[in-house]
């Protein structure tokens, strides 16, 4: 159990070191945090379950007109970037980038660490 | 009866530790045990009662930082607290402290401060900051024998003691005594992993002054604020305009929602740190388009508020719907019947019946955008959710 959550916070702290990153979050599917590596926090909750809901939305969106499930959602703001992952059938993993970073680079890690993310939740 | 300070615990209790008796806060490596007894050092203290606490596993000024932390200003109440120190001596530094424990490896020395203080102070709550450590260098046959002299002169002299404990790897017959047999009441304290939510909780193990009880309760901890019992989710759901979103705002200290031409679209979220209770609030949208969100909110509720139009039956069947596809049945719930200001409102006894609501479900009446009935509804489904009276 608690090992669990190390391993979460290990995985969490990867990502973050992605150039341009600046927060990784693990959320259930239904909107709670599970665990994050972010310096500001009294957003987390919130913006776990915005989250959640984005993602189902899309895909509940993308799937009602026969277009599969969605790979990802990728919000480009501003001033940086918001993208959110599924992590298989319970979680997700959402990251906060600032504009200079490198979006492919983020986005094959990403997937790598949802895979991950999946298995230890399992 | 001395309190725990600890929510909700003193009332499983039976309003706290009676004066005589031991209690034992009992937690895993890795959970925050520590600070139950601290919470209970502050709470006897501002409850006006007599304290000692025998600091063992770090410098007495770094406890005295870490109830700053927590925001619990101890030197208001200096005359009625005594630190003992059983750490200074231990790394060869001086002490400013009264009581002084002069070899902390010996149980001796912990015997002579502790049996005189036992003997000479009124009736007061001793707490050891931990046992574990005074385990660890005196010895747990040694400690044990102490310990259980201890236990029997504070119930001659009418002291209540509370020791936190953290479960190294002791040897079984250690960790038996002290779950079986040591104390009067042990609380477990440990952390689960329910699914994905990564919690803390406690549960009484044992408690001989009051019937067994196995419910266990999530908890976190606030810097400051301390012990807050932790409601992961309560949802809050009803038909179109009902005031769902107006209901999570008043109840929220801080939440955000998504809205779009005066309707929810995707959900609101709330934070409520309300009497000991630290909640997340997530609100639906209403209209029946956004089923599909409706059910993703809903996953791993521990309970449910839904609001309702009280001047507006025919949206009862949809309200008793939405129940449906939140699959909330079985959970816990409150029908909270707003808009009581507005002519034609219906009473909270109409409500119930057109709804044909068990007994056991409570109709609070309320008015959302003036924060009436607001706060009653979320005590109301709390103690439904931790099984209160």
């Amino acid at each position: 159990m608690a090992d669990t959550i190390d391993m979460v916070d290990k995985l969490l702290a990867d990502l973050k070191n992605i150039g341009g990153v600046e927060a990784s979050i693990a959320a259930s599917r239904d909107g709670l945090l599970i665990r994050a590596n972010m310096p500001k926090e009294k957003f987390l909750a919130s913006l776990a379950a915005m989250s959640a809901t984005m993602l189902g939305a899309a895909e509940t969106a993308t799937t009602q007109v026969e277009k599969g499930l969605p790979t990802r959602v990728i919000v480009e703001s501003e001033y940086g970037r918001l993208i959110i992952v599924g992590a298989g059938p319970k979680a997700l993993l959402i990251i906060l980038a600032n504009s200079n970073s490198s979006l492919g680079l983020i986005l094959i890690e990403l997937d790598k660490s949802a895979k991950k993310l999946k298995e230890l939740l399992k | 009866m001395v309190e725990t300070g600890i929510p909700k615990l003193d009332e499983i209790l039976g309003g706290g530790i009676p004066k005589g008796k031991s209690l034992v806060y009992y937690s895993q490596p890795g959970v925050e045990g520590e600070v139950f007894g601290m919470q209970t050092v502050y709470n006897t203290l501002k409850s006006g009662g007599n304290c000692v606490f025998v600091v063992s596993s770090t410098i007495p000024d770094i406890v005295k930082g870490l109830f700053k932390e927590y925001g619990w200003d101890i030197d208001e109440y200096k005359d009625r607290l005594c630190l003992v120190d059983a750490y200074n001596p231990l790394i060869g530094a001086p002490s400013d402290e009264k009581y002084i424990v002069a070899n902390p490896d010996s149980i001796e020395s912990f015997n002579k401060i502790i049996i005189d203080l036992i003997k000479e102070l009124p009736p007061s709550t001793i707490v050891f900051g931990s046992l574990s450590t005074i385990m660890d260098l005196c010895g747990e046959k040694e400690t044990i024998e102490a310990v259980r002299n201890w236990n029997k002169m504070a119930m001659l002299y009418n002291h209540v003691l509370v020791y936190n404990f953290t479960v190294w790897p002791y040897t079984n017959q250690t960790l038996h005594l002290i779950k079986e047999e040591l104390f009067n009441a042990v609380i477990s304290i440990g952390s689960i992993a329910e699914r994905v939510i990564f919690g803390q909780y406690f549960g009484i193990l044992k408690s001989d002054w009051t019937k067994e009880t196995k419910k266990s309760m999530l908890f976190r901890v606030l810097r400051p604020g301390g012990i807050k019992l932790f409601i992961p989710k309560i949802l809050v759901t009803g038909p179109f305009d009902a005031g769902k979103s107006t209901f999570v705002h008043a109840l929220s200290t801080r939440a955000i929602s998504v809205d779009r031409l005066g309707t929810t679209i995707a959900m609101d979220h709330g934070h409520v740190d309300y009497k000991g209770f630290s909640a997340d609030i997530f609100g639906t949208p209403g209209q029946e388009r956004f089923d599909p969100i409706i059910k993703l909110l809903s996953g791993e509720s521990m309970g449910v508020i839904l609001v309702v139009d009280s001047t507006n039956p025919a949206d009862f069947v949809r309200a008793k719907h939405m129940l449906d596809i939140t699959k909330s049945y079985g959970l816990p719930y409150v029908v909270v019947a707003n808009k009581q200001d507005m002519p034609g409102a219906l009473s909270p006894e109409e409500i119930r019946e057109q709804f044909n609501l068990p007994d056991d479900v409570p109709v609070v009446s309320a008015v959302a955008k003036d924060k009436l009935g607001v706060f009653e509804a979320f005590e109301v489904l709390i103690d439904k959710i931790t099984g209160g009276t």
